[in-house]
């Protein structure tokens, strides 16, 4: 059965990548898993050597995911992982298909998936993983993954039942899954980032998870680093984050990659995994060698030169993930005047409600914009955001992404630099006009 | 003029993006001419404050959010009634809404009291019924010859003791209950509603008619101040963003 599912699976791909349908990254595992529903677990059991490795979070899933690749590849082990994206059960079970032989074997060290949030209980009810990691949990997409406190529940439940042999990683600065963390009976290790990066004075408006997980009363900070991150303890109870768990790399001098305290965040939470599977050897100097000559996933503070004018696409699509990516638009334009598009789209895989765009803090992007573009498909709401946000300048509004990336490039003088700050559809747009190809 | 605009619950019934409601009065108030002050009320601060605001504004909020400010509202709750039936004018989204109903029915048959300010009811159908979730266009009688439009989100089903008691009638999307075709209530100076999206900015008539009314009370007795008419805003962004999303659906 499996053989001919490998088969047909790959003939779709292939068909697919012939027609430029796209890369074939869910429709063969779709197939497969409806007339196999077991296909997943029946692959992954003939490949007793293959060390899984589950990447969860509301943000930063694909560019961890793609830092661990690379890591673990210069290290010399071979890798595959579902594709950027395809995150449900169809992506998982594609990617299998796509690097399997046809009698289901998996000449892989490792196999990395990345899992969206409604979609690991269902996957983790399938496998049992080496390591579990958890990155973050912010408000996302409210009408489709549901409130935050309804996933840690679930993802709390669907974590206890899993082999004792399983090692999860959570982010320790997050109340929530720190408390995930304590609930559970394998071990658990936590990440975090060192005190002195926590800058935050305010809690600020894009919080889920400033009650205590234990007694419901306020949870207070001595130190924030962003969103509901942060040096917490509960007023009440003896809830808090001790310090002494929570790897914080304050130690060590690491060369990040990226820009921006989500990315040290991403970049500790893989370092900590790491080294849990002994991998890096330890010649001196070679991990942050190795840091930095990775370049970022496609969309991820992704630098393109188009008709001469410098061009960074940052990925924008939640009130965290958006708050992070202004916070490293300030840090990167270091107060020079600099030209935005700003594109929001509500399609299936940006969510349906764009409500959250009033959680956004925009201010920041004003104090640093000579021209601020706005377009997609809910370009009036995001325009009328900006209006009540107090901008005073005149916001350039365009129904058309075509025309709005057209006129920008036609308006903003050579050498000066654009920030395109979209939605994920938006995101794929944008790469496929600069790029003038399909990626997805 | 200043007015004391009341944010109830702020860090806790604030989860779909409703702050945007906040934003909209105060922006719209300052285009006016008039001050503003925003007062954020939760837990740690006085109830009896609540019956200093010119405007009330409570928005929606998860599950375990929802239990503390249960809690909360035995001590506040009182307050908040008497504001509500002086006349103050007020907005309550979702789940505000229903806390201000006699009582909601939980999935699994627990009785969830309400303040009872608001003559309905509601209920959950049960885990496995979908919730309600999409765009929502409605009209209402309060604002003639235009359709407001939102987002709404809820798992619970909301009926009023009277349908003449409804803010508005569904266009597009459930509403109080997807059955009987009302949205919200109004009552007195009060809107209760399943908008989200937030409802203000792109409705911008409802935020007027709440500001024209915490004038009217608090100047009342002032003739020169009852008697000046709102500075007129020019709407046309706010009529584009709503005209936008109702042309798609």
């Amino acid at each position: 059965m499996n053989i001919f599912l490998i088969i047909l699976g790959k003939l779709i791909i292939k068909i697919s990548q012939l027609f430029n349908l796209g890369s074939g990254s869910t429709w063969p595992g779709h197939i497969a898993l409806i007339l196999n529903y077991k296909f997943i677990e029946n692959v992954i059991d003939e490949n007793k050597n293959l060390k899984i490795i589950v990447i969860a979070g509301t943000n930063g899933k694909t560019t961890s995911t793609a830092l661990l690749k690379f890591l673990l590849e210069k290290s010399g082990k071979k890798v595959f992982t579902n594709n950027e994206g395809a995150n449900l059960l169809n992506g998982v079970a594609s990617s299998i298909i796509k690097n399997s032989s046809i009698f289901s074997k998996l000449k892989f060290d490792f196999a990395i998936f990345e899992s969206d949030e409604l979609n690991l209980p269902l996957l983790l009810n399938k496998i049992s993983p080496d390591k579990v990691l958890i990155l973050n949990l912010f408000r996302d997409q409210l009408d489709r993954y549901g409130e935050v406190n309804t996933i840690v529940l679930r993802w709390l439940e669907s974590l206890k039942t899993l082999s004792y042999k399983t090692e999860v990683f959570v982010n320790g600065d997050d109340p929530q899954l720190y408390y995930i963390g304590t609930k559970l009976s394998q071990k658990v290790q936590y990440f975090g980032i060192e005190k002195k990066l926590m800058k935050l004075k305010d809690i600020p408006n894009d919080v889920d998870s400033i009650y205590c997980p234990v007694c419901l009363s306020m949870l207070k900070y001595h130190r924030l680093s962003y969103a509901h991150l942060g040096d917490f303890y509960c007023s009440k109870c003896d809830f808090k984050r001790f310090g002494k768990l929570v790897s914080d790399f304050s130690n060590i001098k690491i060369n990040y990659p990226m820009s921006g305290l989500y990315n040290v965040y991403n970049t500790n939470a893989i370092l900590l995994l790491l080294e849990s599977l002994n991998v890096i050897p330890a010649e001196a100097g070679i991990q942050n060698k190795w840091l930095s000559e990775f370049s970022p996933a496609f969309g991820r503070q992704e630098e393109f030169i188009y008709k001469k004018r410098k061009i960074f696409i940052l990925l924008s699509k939640n009130p965290a993930g958006f708050n992070q990516s202004i916070q490293t638009v300030s840090e990167m334009t270091k107060n020079k005047k600099s030209n935005f598009l700003i594109i929001l789209n509500n399609r299936i895989p940006d969510g349906l409600d764009v409500s959250w765009i009033w959680d956004v803090d925009f201010q920041p992007i004003f104090d640093v914009a000579n021209n601020v573009y706005v377009s997609g498909d809910r370009v009036y709401d995001l325009n009328l955001r900006l209006k009540y946000e107090g901008y005073k300048n005149t916001i350039n509004v365009y129904e058309k992404l075509n025309d709005a990336i057209e006129k920008i490039v036609e308006e903003i003088k050579v050498g000066e630099r654009i920030f395109i700050l979209p939605t994920y559809s938006a995101m794929l747009e944008v790469r496929k006009i600069l790029l003038g190809r399909k990626l997805l | 003029m200043t007015i004391n605009i009341g944010w109830l619950y702020p860090d806790l019934m604030n989860t779909y993006g409703d702050r945007g409601n906040i934003i909209a009065l105060s922006y719209r108030l300052e285009k006016m001419g008039i001050k503003s002050i925003v007062n954020k009320i939760s837990v740690n601060e006085p109830a009896d404050l609540i019956l200093t605001m010119d405007i009330l504004f409570m928005g929606g909020a998860q599950d375990k959010q929802q239990e503390i400010v249960n809690l909360d509202l035995k001590n506040k709750g009182s307050f908040l009634k008497k504001a509500i039936n002086d006349g103050v004018p007020g907005l309550y989204v979702c789940g505000a809404y229903q806390f201000l109903g006699k009582y909601y029915k939980t999935a699994d048959g627990t009785m969830i009291d309400g303040l009872g300010v608001f003559d309905l009811y509601t209920e959950s159908p049960g885990l496995n019924v979908p919730r309600c979730i999409g765009n929502i266009v409605i009209e209402s009688k309060l604002f003639p010859e235009i359709k407001l439009v939102g987002f709404e989100n809820h798992g619970g089903r909301t009926y009023l003791a009277d349908k003449k008691l409804a803010f508005a009638t569904v266009v597009y999307g459930y509403g109080n209950n997807g059955e009987d075709k009302t949205e919200g209530i109004f009552y007195k100076n009060s809107f209760g509603t399943y908008l989200h999206g937030p409802i203000l900015p792109k409705n911008p008539e409802i935020a007027d008619y709440l500001i024209e009314k915490a004038l009217e009370r608090k100047y009342r007795n002032i003739g020169a101040e009852r008697n000046r008419p709102l500075k007129k805003i020019d709407n046309q962004w706010e009529e584009k963003a709503r005209s936008w999303v109702i042309n798609k659906l």
